[in-house]
């Protein structure tokens, strides 16, 4: 097995949704591959450091509030309003005229700023400006192998963040 | 005569601007996609999600991943366009131009009235660049994540 191949079970291999004899295959490969074999401790620790998390958030769970909340909501269904009085007719000149200025936009358009062309990674992002919200946390990741970028917030409610 | 010469006129005017209107899309847009997806620990993950399930697994860590919303649109340079994200938020995209492959532009995720983040990004073009969002009761909901694909 390859690096590629095996790259492409890793995920399976770290869930064990792989068949017996590929998950022996995907280990055997790691075994002897120190990057693959540190990629599946880098999975493996983001997926216990996650369960981790969960679980604890669990064990803290209040559900004295579900619900008052879901009494609420229902409620507040009940009041949407509803689309009332559409214009049945438009008059013939107001739709000349509409469609005479939607052309005149059209001819004013913007046009794209320049274009210059260089190599390019797939999906690589370039954060330039990152602003971000009172109370807000805000992380930036990046995949090694695809370059995508990731950008990660954390907004607690105004109520309790401020 | 005369007045039938003119309906001819008029009726060959609003034709030529509806073809001018359904060519102005074509010429100047940018096609952008907003994907929404629920991310959470178990569960089935959706087929169109599979290519991208390892580097989302790689990213945040949860195992399923699910899309609730996909909208996808042409937008016009330096015109801002809404996106409507689930959950009371709105993902406004501004593209501003084209720089080095990639399309520039102006991101801000928006939950009600109150600004997230406001991003100025350069993102290749046919790229596609994330944003999560953590539940507002911790990561046992899961998480959502803005998948944000640009093409010219």
């Amino acid at each position: 097995m390859t690096c590629a191949e095996a790259e492409q079970l890793l995920d399976s291999f770290v869930d064990a949704e792989l068949p017996g004899s590929m998950l022996l295959e995907v280990a055997r490969h790691a075994g002897s591959c120190p990057a693959c074999d540190q990629a599946v401790r880098e999975m493996t620790t983001l997926r216990e450091s996650v369960e981790r998390v969960v679980r604890r958030q669990v064990e803290g769970v209040d559900l004295s509030g579900v619900w008052p909340a879901v009494e609420r909501r229902i409620g507040r269904s009940g009041t949407r309003g509803v689309w009332r009085h559409v214009p049945r007719q438009l008059p013939v000149w107001g739709a000349v005229a509409a469609l005479a200025a939607g052309a005149l936009l059209w001819l004013r358009t913007p046009q794209p700023e320049t274009v210059r062309v260089t190599h390019a990674r797939p999906n690589q992002a370039v954060i330039e400006r990152l602003v971000s919200s009172e109370g807000a946390r805000v992380g930036i990741m990046k995949d090694r192998k695809y370059g995508t970028t990731l950008i990660m917030v954390s907004a607690p409610g105004e109520d309790t963040g401020q | 005569m005369k007045h039938q010469a003119a309906r001819v006129v008029l009726i060959g005017l609003s034709a030529a601007t509806v073809v001018l209107l359904a060519m102005a899309p074509v010429a100047h847009a940018l096609s952008v996609q907003v994907t929404t997806v629920q991310a959470s620990l178990e569960g089935p993950s959706d087929a169109q999600l599979l290519p991208f399930r390892p580097r989302l697994r790689r990213l945040v860590g949860y195992r399923a991943f699910r899309v609730i919303r996909v909208e996808s649109r042409p937008c016009i340079w330096r015109t801002q366009e809404a996106f409507v994200i689930p959950g009371g938020r709105l993902l406004h995209v501004l593209p501003k131009g084209m720089r080095e492959q990639a399309v520039v532009m102006q991101v801000q995720l928006l939950e009600g009235l109150r600004s997230l983040v406001d991003t100025d990004v350069r993102l290749q073009n046919r790229g596609v660049m994330l944003f999560g969002v953590d539940p507002e009761r911790g990561p046992a909901d899961g998480v959502l994540i803005i998948m944000l694909k640009a093409e010219e």
